[in-house]
């Protein structure tokens, strides 16, 4: 557990309590069913979350062909990994993957729309209107504050996701990871390296 | 398009005052309870119990409440859960799924339980 929202612990304890109680007494009213809290909470865990994502930038760094699949015919190339059904709703259709390189970096921002089953849920700042507009008139000056500082020589390209198309992005695959599998290769993808503000960190020796 | 339950209840609350902590595209607990908690709330809602809007107004009242707390000075350290936990009590109440009253003996028997534990020696 993060020490980040650290409470007092007779607090944490009477909370935890409150909870307790209230399960047991639903499920002994016949209210809540004994399974029902993972059942839902299943859903963010394996169904549509950014391990979608990840596993998609992974397959794509390992392998070239469903890369160029992946660029020409997104939605096609996706339904090839046999995501869980449901992954398609949530705004995961109309899917569109652009590729980093050396000399294009690709930053998507988001006027409607936010491609859950694939990036998870967004971030607060991701739909602030000051972002948005900053990232379309200013984008290098956004990246290099999110750390991502871009040469004067590599083009930036800015999508605007919306309910035609879904940008997400497939970051450039680090130095030092050949060695790793696909498994280990979509562990390192965050869902901010698949919209473009932040890069995938070589992997710790 | 919203195909599922769970994306639609989430969706709601983006971007407002009710938006649950999350980090690198997942809700984010920082403890069993909390997660509990979340997953109850949506479960009897899908399940019929309540309408996820009433629920909702809820919690928005309930996050109020603390920021009033707040600039009146002396409220307790913020905490969504807490707020969340409070919200899921007032709408099963007003739904006549709990009565006034009836989680204070069990909640009260559960920390029993657990203070000897925390008694000083």
């Amino acid at each position: 557990m993060s020490s980040l929202f650290a409470y007092d612990d007779d607090r944490e304890a009477a909370s935890a309590a409150r909870v307790r109680a209230l399960e047991a007494l639903l499920i002994e009213k016949g209210v809540l069913g004994s399974d029902s809290v993972d059942a839902v909470l299943a859903h963010f865990d394996t169904v549509a979350g950014p391990f979608n994502g990840a596993r998609i930038v992974a397959r794509a760094w390992t392998d070239p062909g469903y890369r160029q699949r992946l660029l020409e015919d997104t939605p096609k190339a996706i339904a090839e990994l046999h995501f869980p059904l449901g992954m398609d709703g949530a705004e995961g259709e109309h899917m569109k993957a652009v590729a980093n390189s050396a000399t294009v970096h690709n930053l998507v921002i988001c006027t409607l729309c936010y491609p859950w089953p694939v990036l998870g849920l967004p971030p607060y700042w991701y739909k602030d209107p000051v972002f948005r507009s900053r990232g379309v008139r200013e984008p290098r000056a956004v990246l290099r504050e999110f750390g991502v500082p871009v040469a004067a020589g590599v083009e930036v390209k800015v999508w605007d996701s919306s309910a035609q198309i879904r940008w997400f992005v497939i970051p450039e695959r680090p130095a030092d990871s050949a060695h790793l599998s696909e498994e280990e290769l979509a562990a390192l993808v965050t869902p901010e390296a698949m919209m473009g503000v932040a890069l995938v960190p070589s992997p710790v020796p | 398009m919203f195909t599922r339950f769970e994306d639609y209840a989430a969706a709601q609350m983006l971007g407002h005052p009710d938006s649950p902590p999350r980090s690198q595209g997942k809700l984010y607990f920082s403890a069993d309870w909390q997660r509990t908690v979340y997953g109850m709330a949506m479960a009897l809602s899908r399940d019929g119990h309540f309408e996820w809007e009433d629920f909702r107004q809820q919690l928005i009242a309930a996050i109020a409440a603390w920021e009033a707390g707040a600039c009146a000075g002396g409220q307790t350290p913020w905490d969504y859960y807490a707020c969340y936990t409070t919200a899921l009590i007032k709408v099963l109440e007003a739904h006549s799924l709990l009565q006034p009253g009836e989680l204070a003996p069990l909640m009260a028997g559960l920390l029993e339980i657990s203070a000897p534990a925390r008694a000083p020696v």
